[in-house]
């Protein structure tokens, strides 16, 4: 259940965004901007959020008017061991810390998917929390720890778990759209997992960014899935994304390895919360991509 | 025919139950503290909407007394408490309001009558009562008794009349019911069943819950229906053909649960069982398919309606929990309306009307072709029967859009895809070939 501490839109003062170079902060800071929104986007590089000054650091730079977006994070991709879970805790830990000392006016932190339950096949915000992965108990501890700086402070948390987000500027290669135009470009073929059969949810980066911008402007509290509700076979995905390529593009299915999983997302509680919203299908996100790639010149490298 | 009745507490329970005893020729002492309701009652005007009521009254006025004087319980040989049970919006039973009233009364009453509590309340709760009872100088030897009620608005007279059973709950079933109490219980012609308070509290519940079981188990099979193509109507009829199902399960699919008192029930049970420290996993699994269940409507309106239009306009036909009440209290309706602010909302209903103002998004149609007027759908989502003689040519005339969503399936599917319709209901997707058309 989202709750709007503003009924009527009213942007925030200033946004301080934390991982302001990752694929979401990066084009929810320029998105901002664009809006006319103050926004200061802080990366690693401006501020490590692993190191023990962080907290100090980071309070001396929030103000109580501000909104904070907490979009840093390690990613799988980046490693999935114990060490790589200890950092994105201690990051965690540290901008908690840093609210204790300097409260802020609204804090929005963006968490994952990966805390639900592998076997949740019908995704709700109230679905079973039990991460598979030490990347989704990280999460799911930060979330406890953005909750307990919260309710000390008496902060307003909204919560955005992030399914599977695409876009050009994506930063990882995960499974799915944005490793698909990759390997479209690049090899002229995209290699599935078994026959592409599991169902999965693909967000476009831009209605992420458009949840989180409606999250701010509402002041909004409570958790969100940032997911479409609409479900698509990787299988579907490849031929997509294929379609919208240069030139020939195969396909290729292996042999199954492992069982095929299905998730599916229940959106209501993102129609009850902003009931204007429009998601983008995936067939207009993804021609969207192949535009802007065209126009661009080339696929963003993968780190 | 002997005995007085005493009904204390005319709630739609203590009314429709003290008017179905006199219907049975008992003379009925009918007591309100509201001397207003009492003034209405003797007057014949009924403040609760159920079919054959007031003909039910007006046979048996010579024999009911309706008063907001407590003195005239004191010869009944039965007395009824027959208030309605508050629910918290957690869905928690209070039974604060039990406990005043019987407080109240208890002096005026003779410690000869017997006491039946028919309100429902939780397991327990008449045991401690019959000793609270006993404790009370002079009421030392009263008889106290449950009455398990199973009132069902819209259909009350019906089930007060000619019910399928009465369960009694008694301090120790193996005692004689007191003969005027059996006498009235025998008037209605009906099994008697003598049990523990405990067992007599439990079963009101335990009927619900497997009520609860058959809705949630149809709305899960009805999804799966919608998803993979099959028709949940066309199952339906092998299901009530299997006696260990039944020809008068609760096959509908529906919005969840709704009314109040199922969800009662459960949010009960789950106490319970958590207090015994018993399992009540499937409890939990049918309160989630209820709310997720509930949602159908608004999840089917965005992903049918796209008319491009910042603010699209719907009627609702329907805003009552369910037809033939003015209640609107858990309306799936309501609930729907409530979420549709990014819409212009016009609704209809027959009787039920929002408390205060309607929500700025929404007006009040004077017939249900007015709250087509324009509108890009048509939601149907109170089942009355008069909705399903409306000409739908001319509901369609008026329509803006083509979109119908009728959960529960009031209108007539073929005549709706005849005039064009996108008809959608709950259990069965249209056929590609209708699709296609």
């Amino acid at each position: 259940m989202i709750n709007h501490l503003h009924q009527q839109p009213s942007s925030p003062r200033r946004v301080v965004i934390l991982g302001g170079s990752g694929f979401i902060g990066k084009t929810l800071a320029k998105r901002l901007r664009d809006a006319g929104t103050e926004v200061v986007a802080l990366s690693s590089s401006d501020l490590n959020l692993t190191a023990d000054d962080a907290p100090e650091k980071l309070a001396r730079q929030l103000q109580p008017t501000d909104a904070l977006v907490f979009a840093s994070c390690l990613t799988p991709d980046k490693g999935k061991d114990i060490g790589t879970t200890m950092q994105n805790l201690a990051m965690g830990h540290h901008v908690a810390t840093a609210l204790e000392q300097s409260p802020v006016a609204h804090v929005i932190y963006i968490s994952s998917d990966a805390v639900y339950a592998d076997d949740v096949s019908l995704a709700s915000e109230t679905a079973k929390c039990e991460p598979a992965s030490l990347y989704g108990m990280g999460h799911l501890m930060r979330e406890r720890m953005m909750e307990t700086a919260a309710a000390s402070g008496d902060l307003p948390l909204f919560i955005l778990r992030a399914s599977l987000v695409y876009g050009n500027d994506d930063t990882h290669n995960s499974y799915g759209p944005n490793r698909f135009r990759r390997a479209a470009a690049e090899k002229g073929q995209i290699d599935l997992f078994g026959g592409g059969e599991e169902t999965r949810d693909h967000i476009a980066i831009d209605d992420v960014c458009r949840l989180i911008e409606q999250a701010l402007l509402h002041r909004s509290t409570g958790i969100l899935n940032a997911a479409t509700g609409v479900s698509t076979s990787f299988f579907d995905v490849a031929t997509l994304v294929a379609e919208f390529a240069d030139g020939d593009v195969k396909v290729n299915c292996s042999q199954r390895r492992n069982p095929v999983t299905h998730r599916k997302y229940d959106i209501t509680n993102t129609l009850k919360a902003f009931p204007n919203f429009r998601f983008k299908t995936l067939r207009e996100g993804v021609a969207e991509c192949a535009k802007q790639a065209k126009q661009t010149g080339s696929l963003k490298a993968v780190a | 025919m002997g005995g007085v009745i005493g009904f204390a507490g005319l709630s739609h329970l203590g009314i429709v139950s003290s008017i179905a005893t006199a219907s049975k020729g008992f003379r009925v002492v009918a007591w309100d503290g509201s001397e207003i309701l009492c003034d209405e009652l003797t007057a014949g005007e009924l403040p609760v909407h159920e079919p054959g009521l007031p003909e039910l009254l007006e046979d048996c006025r010579g024999r009911i007394e309706f008063t907001a004087d407590a003195e005239r319980l004191h010869d009944c040989d039965v007395v009824v408490f027959s208030i309605d049970i508050p629910t918290s919006s957690a869905n928690e039973s209070d039974c604060s309001a039990l406990d005043r009233l019987i407080d109240s009364v208890l002096p005026q009453l003779s410690p000869q009558s017997t006491l039946v509590v028919l309100s429902q309340v939780r397991p327990g709760y008449t045991r401690g009562l019959s000793e609270r009872i006993h404790a009370t100088p002079g009421f030392e030897n009263t008889v106290v008794h449950y009455q398990v009620e199973t009132l069902i608005f819209g259909r009350a007279v019906e089930r007060a009349v000619s019910p399928e059973r009465f369960m009694i709950g008694c301090a120790d079933p193996a005692e004689p019911l007191p003969p005027a109490f059996q006498a009235m219980l025998e008037a209605f012609d009906c099994p008697l069943l003598p049990m523990r308070f405990e067992s007599a509290e439990l079963c009101k519940t335990a009927i619900n819950l497997f009520l609860v079981a058959s809705v949630s188990t149809t709305n899960t099979l009805s999804e799966l229906c919608e998803g993979i193509g099959a028709d949940w109507f066309e199952i339906a009829p092998a299901l009530r053909l299997d006696k260990r199902i039944g020809p008068h399960a609760y096959l509908h699919p529906g919005l969840g649960l709704s009314g109040g008192n199922l969800e009662r029930d459960l949010v009960t049970l789950t106490s319970l069982a958590c207090q015994v420290g018993s399992d009540h996993g499937v409890i939990d699994a049918y309160v989630n398919n209820s709310v997720y269940r509930r949602d159908w409507v608004l999840r089917t309106l965005h992903e049918q309606l796209d008319t491009g239009r910042r603010k699209p306009q719907v009627a609702v036909w329907g805003l009552a929990y369910k037809p033939q009440t003015h209640s609107i209290k858990n309306s799936p309706s309501v609930a729907l309306i409530e979420h549709l602010r990014a819409h212009h909302v016009a609704v209809y209903d027959p009787q039920a009307k929002f408390p205060g103002a309607p929500p700025r998004h929404v007006i009040m149609a004077e017939t249900a072709l007015d709250a087509c007027r324009g509108a890009d759908a048509l939601i149907v989502m109170t089942p009355w029967p008069e909705f399903g003689s409306i000409d739908l040519q001319q509901a369609a005339d008026q329509l803006n859009g083509s979109l119908v969503l009728d959960p529960l399936g009031c209108l007539d599917e073929a005549t709706c895809r005849r005039l064009g319709l996108a008809y959608r209901k709950l259990g069965v997707n249209p056929l590609p070939k209708d699709l296609a058309a």
